[in-house]
């Protein structure tokens, strides 16, 4: 059982850039959580304070209820895996994955069961007297974590592995995201909290691809008017932004939300085929882009019209760039 | 086949046979400190300068292919370990050309090879050829079983 807190972080680099500000988090035992967000935003930062590779400025970490905020890495039983994969070159995958459990002077026979054992959960095995030069990226990345995985560490820290990682080590995990944006966290959730209900404009433009169709629209006679267009909206939605009236808001449509229907003309100007949708790229007005998933085959040409409609919309503050939700009453 | 024992036969697939081949390591070690005292013999007759020169054109040839053996049982390789007992046998032999004829002889009525330098290079030579029978039969016994087991693999 392991319990990992991250409370307050804060990462402050001796030039005083600050890379991480006030990172609050609780993993719960078998737990994964995925930090997300563009490059720089202090994903790598965190997982490596975490680590014990950075000192941590200001803030608490806890593991099983013990502070080990100041523990040197080797003392923290974390294993992490590094995006580079930093594997020993002269050495064989077998060598790299038992190499951590030979310095700790394991009986060979228990060492050998247990990189088997992550050979085979990683599809290793017919790799193992192989160099890394000889390996693929996305083995060597396996091999990575299979080094990280032979020490049955409590917590794993693994800097961008998810893309070739194995269904098998998948399945038994609970997934939840933290979304991070210049050193903040903005948003922590499920992949479906954070795809359905943003807290802001920068998770709702981030999570999904294509991304979210952004408008700036004024709230008037219980409407929404854009550059080029209106959208109509329910009385629960007119109720949602009765403060708004008369002011400009941000209105977000994914392309999947918009179907085919009465309602917004767009001219296209890109049609791609997606095989069960169609991607339709088009203008409302002169200049309002809006990018549509349509399902099925379609086969606009450049310059047609096509009358499009919104489903789920989402509504943010302009100023504040947080979602406008329905305030609980 | 116990549990343990079985693993440690899997093991060897993936593992390098290293006991072998620093064993080996150790044999060029002892030649070389057989090497460095036997020169003190040199006493300025033909006889030794033509003995002498030979024995260190040996002696880097010995070097060469006990390096090579040690690389080559390293990876359970069993003509290696014939090489092995080869140079073992010429180790052995060596103690009866140089160090046997120095021992005694008389050159300007000076003794050419002392009591105490004839048995250390004596003991370099034996300790050095113990070390390639003994990496040649680990080598042996190991690749054969590794050879056996992944025969029954393959089976």
């Amino acid at each position: 059982m392991a319990e990992l807190q991250l409370q307050h972080l804060d990462k402050i680099y001796d030039n005083n850039v600050q890379a991480v500000y006030d990172f609050n988090l609780d993993v719960k035992d078998g737990e994964l959580i995925v930090l997300v967000g563009p490059s720089g935003c202090g994903k790598s930062t965190t997982l490596r304070m975490v680590a014990g590779l950075e000192d941590i400025s200001k803030g608490k970490l806890l593991l099983d209820g013990r502070d080990i905020t100041q523990a040197p890495a080797k003392d923290r039983d974390m294993a992490m895996v590094f995006q580079n994969y930093a594997l020993y070159g002269h050495m064989t995958i077998y060598e790299n994955m038992a190499f951590s459990l030979t310095l700790r002077k394991e009986n060979p026979n228990v060492i050998h069961k247990k990189v088997m054992a992550a050979a085979e959960i990683l599809d290793l095995t017919a790799q193992l007297n192989k160099k890394p030069a000889q390996l693929s990226g996305g083995q060597r990345q396996r091999v990575a974590m299979g080094r990280a995985i032979v020490r049955n560490p409590k917590v794993f820290l693994f800097d961008e592995p998810l893309s070739n990682l194995d269904a098998k080590l998948r399945s038994s995990t609970r997934r939840e995201i933290v979304c991070m944006s210049m050193g903040h966290v903005q948003q922590v959730g499920t992949p479906l909290e954070l795809y359905d209900t943003p807290n802001n404009l920068f998770v709702a433009s981030f999570i999904g691809l294509p991304p979210m169709n952004l408008f700036d629209v004024v709230f008037e006679n219980g409407k929404l008017r854009g550059k080029g267009f209106e959208a109509e909206l329910s009385e629960e939605q007119k109720d949602m932004l009765r403060s708004y009236d008369r002011k400009t808001i941000v209105l977000g449509v994914r392309p999947e939300d918009i179907s085919q229907g009465e309602g917004i003309l767009a001219k296209v100007s890109v049609n791609e085929n997606l095989g069960m949708n169609t991607l339709v790229q088009g203008y409302m007005g002169d200049n309002c882009r809006v990018t549509a998933k349509l399902r099925g085959w379609a086969s606009y040409r450049s310059g047609d019209q096509v009358s499009l409609r919104f489903g789920k919309m989402h509504f943010f503050d302009k100023e504040t760039t947080n979602a406008i939700r329905k305030e609980a009453r | 086949m116990s549990d343990a024992i079985a693993t440690r036969i899997d093991r060897m697939r993936y593992t390098k046979n290293t006991a072998s081949s620093r064993l080996a390591l150790l044999a060029i070690v002892f030649d070389i400190l057989f090497f460095i005292s036997i020169y003190k013999s040199d006493v300025g007759t033909y006889y030794y300068t033509i003995t002498i020169g030979a024995s260190i054109i040996y002696n880097l040839v010995f070097l060469l292919a006990a390096f090579l053996c040690s690389e080559g049982v390293k990876n359970y390789r069993i003509g290696y370990s014939w090489a092995l007992i080869v140079l073992g046998i010429v180790q052995i032999a060596r103690i009866f050309i140089l160090p046997m004829n120095a021992h005694g002889a008389i050159v300007n009525n000076m003794p050419v090879m002392g009591d105490g330098q004839f048995v250390r290079v004596v003991i370099y030579l034996a300790v050095s050829a113990v070390c390639l029978f003994a990496s040649a039969l680990v080598n042996m016994k190991k690749s054969r079983t590794l050879a056996k087991y992944t025969a029954s693999l393959q089976a």
